[in-house]
């Protein structure tokens, strides 16, 4: 068994099925304990947690794509890095990513991103979806048993953002079959890391190919909508800024959307009582979907690197250190969450969970997340009944087992075999 | 700098410089005062940056958003005229003296 008090969350394997316990026992040293490696402080406290998203000057996003790996391409001097941090900003990896940025540069990005996925976009995209989630059902369901993971959950979070970023259908499958994993893979060194972010690098050709059409015509999609877009102060994006954001979008947005639809059918399987009363009365869908988030949700750890000295619930936090918001244990902080590992679909507070983030970082594409898994819960449920996990691949009742994706960046099931009846 | 003078729920009162051109939820949340959950982080798309304005000030901002109006109207705290979302409002000279209270929660 693994010993909880010299683990190293960033390349344990053991860690990855099921980290809970091990978050518990950070929790037990305390909402922000120290790791024995990487200079790092864990949080698992909600509080806490929320006090540090709130504070962006003191902690940077520098670091978030992948925390402690690499290390800092500089020795952190004083109780002040934000000049050190500000000369070796180049020489960290995705930095050129919105989810990395700091201050003005950030706000001016996320602005580009704001009022994109609106009650009035999502609900004309709508129709697309519920197509969509049929057509991809229609190919496995009447077999009764399917990898929701792969045939379904992937493929469909993948051409959603595709059509909404309006990519032409052609180059869908080019890019579903170059994208590789997320970053941050558990035991992967530094050059296959490095090597996986930049694996993204195909996508700038192409979108820059795509905003610089648009920008001469708009064809009435989000990528025309950026090519046309200006910062809050009037200035105009360069396409550089622009086919990042494109790309991150497309990158970031379907991987964990699909892994969240993996874990909501996880949690339906394991609780025939939940999936029952969510069949009989889907208004249940939204507040089960923001439960499944706290509960599973697909960050497990998001980073970020203190550049002032200082102290957060009487714990000090030296300039350099490595911040790892374990949103994962955050979300079920007892303090926060009256019996947290329970599903409650009542909960007052579940919308307050940590899982998009919060403060100026918070996940953009949330209410597209959102949308996509309801969607896809509702046609689910129409079309298949009695929805159980296959004991050829998960094991019996008691003793089941999944795979998760060996990365301590995300919660991400690898693929989720369920057997049902196929409705006609 | 534009000031704002905003009310919380307890009802305290706070003035707040604010940057032209952030939007009123950001000069809330970015103030270290309690009651701004800016749940969705300003993308219209939820309501928990909610909004009183003063009447006198309604006329000097921008319309409500079509998007807007479908949340606002989700809210069970809405008021006539005043209820706005205040990650839609971004700050400008002419908003300076803007007095708000931040609505109850839904």
């Amino acid at each position: 068994m693994t010993n909880f008090a010299t683990a190293d969350f960033f390349t344990d394997t053991s860690l990855i099925e099921n980290p809970f316990p091990y978050f518990e026992y950070l929790r037990s040293q305390g909402p922000i304990a120290r790791l024995p490696h990487r200079n790092v402080l864990a949080v698992t406290g909600y509080a806490e947690a929320l006090e540090i998203l709130n504070d962006p000057q003191t902690f940077s996003s520098a670091n978030a794509a992948t925390g402690p790996i690499p290390d800092l391409p500089f020795e952190p001097e004083g109780d002040d890095i934000t000049e050190q941090l500000n000369a070796h900003r180049d020489e960290m990896i995705a930095t050129g990513l919105v989810v990395a940025k700091d201050g003005k540069e950030h706000a001016n990005h996320r602005s580009l991103m704001m009022n994109l996925f609106t009650p009035t976009r999502l609900k004309s995209n709508e129709e697309y979806m519920w197509t969509l989630a049929d057509t991809l059902l229609d190919s496995f369901v009447d077999r009764g048993h399917c990898d929701l993971i792969a045939e379904y959950a992937t493929p469909f979070a993948t051409l959603v953002i595709a059509d909404l970023l309006g990519i032409p259908e052609n180059d869908r499958i080019t890019f579903c079959e170059k994208l590789g994993p997320p970053p941050g893979a558990v035991g992967g060194e530094v050059d296959y890391m490095d090597a996986q972010v930049l694996g993204m690098s195909f996508l700038f050709e192409y979108f820059g190919q795509y905003l610089a059409e648009r920008r001469e015509q708009s064809k009435g999609d989000i990528l025309s909508q950026f090519a046309q877009a200006k910062f809050p102060d009037g200035s105009t994006p360069s396409v550089d800024d622009l086919v990042w954001i494109s790309a991150f979008l497309f990158g970031a947005g379907q991987d964990t959307t699909a892994r969240l639809l993996g874990a909501c059918l996880r949690v339906f399987c394991e609780n025939p009582e939940l999936q029952k009363q969510v069949r009989n009365d889907r208004s249940l869908i939204p507040a089960f979907i923001d439960e499944v988030v706290r509960y599973e949700g697909p960050v497990k750890c998001a980073s970020r690197l203190a550049v002032k000295t200082t102290t957060v619930a009487g714990v000090e936090i030296k300039a350099g250190t490595t911040i790892s918001l374990l949103y994962g244990a955050c979300n079920r902080d007892p303090r926060e969450f009256e019996a947290p590992t329970e599903i409650r679909l009542n909960r007052p507070n579940a919308r307050k969970h940590l899982g998009f983030g919060r403060g100026v970082h918070t996940c953009a594409g949330m209410p597209l997340a959102k949308a996509e898994v309801t969607a896809s819960l509702n046609r689910i449920l129409d079309r298949m009944t009695d929805i159980k996990l296959s004991e050829e691949h998960h094991g019996k009742p008691g003793n089941q087992r999944f795979t998760y994706e060996p990365i301590y960046t995300l919660r991400a099931l690898k693929n989720l075999f369920i057997e049902f009846t196929s409705v006609r | 700098m534009p000031q704002i003078t905003v009310t919380t729920r307890s009802g305290e009162k706070h003035v707040l410089e604010a940057a032209v051109n952030q939007t009123l939820m950001e000069v809330i949340r970015d103030s270290s005062i309690d009651g701004m959950d800016a749940i969705c982080g300003g993308c219209c798309s939820c309501a928990t940056c909610h909004i009183y304005v003063d009447p006198d000030f309604v006329d000097q901002l921008p319309p409500v958003s079509e998007d807007e109006e479908i949340l606002l109207d989700g809210s069970n705290h809405r008021k006539p005229e005043v209820s706005r979302l205040s990650c839609q409002i971004r700050v400008s000279d002419s908003l300076n003296g803007l007095v708000l209270q931040i609505a109850p929660e839904d």
